[in-house]
């Protein structure tokens, strides 16, 4: 059975169809769940951006032109709510040079996570500021290039390699001493 | 001429996207920079870690809430509204300072610029008016005596026959039945005079007889 595409849901999604935006919903909510536990910390915190995150999408379906993949749109579009979400948190940090927005201590929903690897590693990226954190994401979980991190985030490549360089040493500390 | 910047070259590498000479700089790069080996062992690890990181499970969570489109926007609620509230507002405006005018007559609909509803005609208008409807009343009220006329005159002349037909039975009828009475009357004269003379006759007989008698009598 051939699956549909991203565009062909959305454009039946657009005229009305639930069906086909649940099925783009199935298709792509995991990922970001995961985006959301990564980049918020905890799953509760995950579960509310990652329904922030589908009701804009929603809204902004229509803006879809199809010019470049439903995934890059999805992420872009998910880190600006993700921004939102740690701008409503915290109104009055600036979130692109913000230092940690997290967690200091290891939560007891980090124990929902299944293995050690998956808990440090969340929690170690909580550590590191948005910025570089959203360019960790995109980049290892996302697999996306540094030309598509560049466009979803309006940077240059060569900024968001910078940025990427400088959090892999950080975030180097911090698996290291999350594995203690 | 080989970009040696650390960033780019690493870079390149997590884009796989190194060529030869790059390759060869980034190996060596990794070889005596031990910061930059480190990042690449954690960028390494992190593709690691991210092939199999494992997330709590899904929670349930509400889709429908998402679904937010199917509403369509009530009439009243369409974007052009306001703009075209604006422009009627702006065309009653205009109208109203322009002296605007609409005017239905005998189903004609005028409309004009600088004159107002609220005038009238012209008192030529107003007599020319009121004497087409005299004219018009006149007109009317003469075909409807003439019509009330000739109904008159028809009306009279069936009445005029049936009179004279009338007349003309009844009068053949009274004449019948006054020659029959007159004829009943000269049959009862005779009657009346044949008796008279009868009894003249019987008297005249008597007298004759005692005359007779009497000159017997003498004569005896």
């Amino acid at each position: 059975m051939f699956e549909k595409r991203d565009e062909q849901l959305i454009e039946q999604a657009l005229k009305g169809s639930k069906k086909a935006w649940f099925a783009l919903i199935k298709r792509y909510e995991s990922g970001i769940y995961q985006y959301g536990i990564r980049m918020t910390g905890t799953p509760h915190d995950a579960a509310d951006l990652m329904q922030d995150i589908f009701i804009a999408v929603f809204k902004s379906l229509s803006n879809f032109r199809g010019d470049g993949s439903f995934k890059a749109w999805l992420y872009r579009i998910a880190h600006f709510r993700c921004i939102e979400f740690y701008r409503r948190k915290r109104p009055d940090t600036p979130l692109e040079d913000s230092e940690e927005l997290s967690c200091e201590r290891p939560t007891p929903e980090h124990s929902l996570m299944s293995d050690i690897t998956s808990q440090s590693l969340t929690h170690a990226m909580q550590r590191l500021p948005l910025a570089q954190r959203a360019v960790i994401e995109l980049k290892f979980f996302g697999q996306f290039t540094f030309e598509e991190i560049a466009e979803q985030l309006g940077l240059s490549s060569n900024t968001v390699k910078s940025r990427l360089y400088s959090a892999l040493s950080k975030l180097k500390l911090d698996l290291e001493v999350e594995h203690g | 001429m080989v970009n040696q910047s650390p960033e780019y070259l690493f870079g390149q590498w997590l884009d796989n996207a190194l060529t030869e000479d790059e390759r060869s700089a980034f190996e060596a790069l990794c070889v005596s920079d031990e910061d930059f080996a480190a990042r690449v062992a954690t960028a390494t690890q992190l593709n690691v870690a991210a092939e199999q990181f494992s997330a709590p499970p899904m929670p349930a969570w509400d889709k429908n809430a998402t679904f937010i489109a199917s509403d369509k926007p009530k009439w009243w609620q369409w974007q052009g509204l306001p703009a075209v509230s604006m422009a009627m507002s702006a065309a009653a405006m205009v109208m109203v300072l322009s002296g605007f005018s609409v005017q239905v007559e005998d189903g004609r609909v005028t409309m004009g610029f600088g004159q107002s509803v609220s005038s009238g005609p012209t008192e030529a208008e107003v007599a020319a008016l009121v004497a087409d409807r005299i004219n018009d009343y006149q007109q009317a009220n003469q075909a409807m005596f003439t019509q009330y006329v000739n109904a008159l005159q028809q009306q009279q002349q069936e009445s005029s026959t049936q009179l004279a037909q009338y007349l003309l039975k009844s009068s053949r009828q009274e004449r019948r039945e006054d020659f029959a009475e007159l004829v009943q009357f000269i049959n009862q004269q005779r009657d009346d005079d044949q008796r008279y003379y009868a009894r003249q006759l019987t008297h005249l007989q008597r007298e004759i007889n005692a005359i007779d008698d009497g000159y017997t009598a003498v004569t005896e």
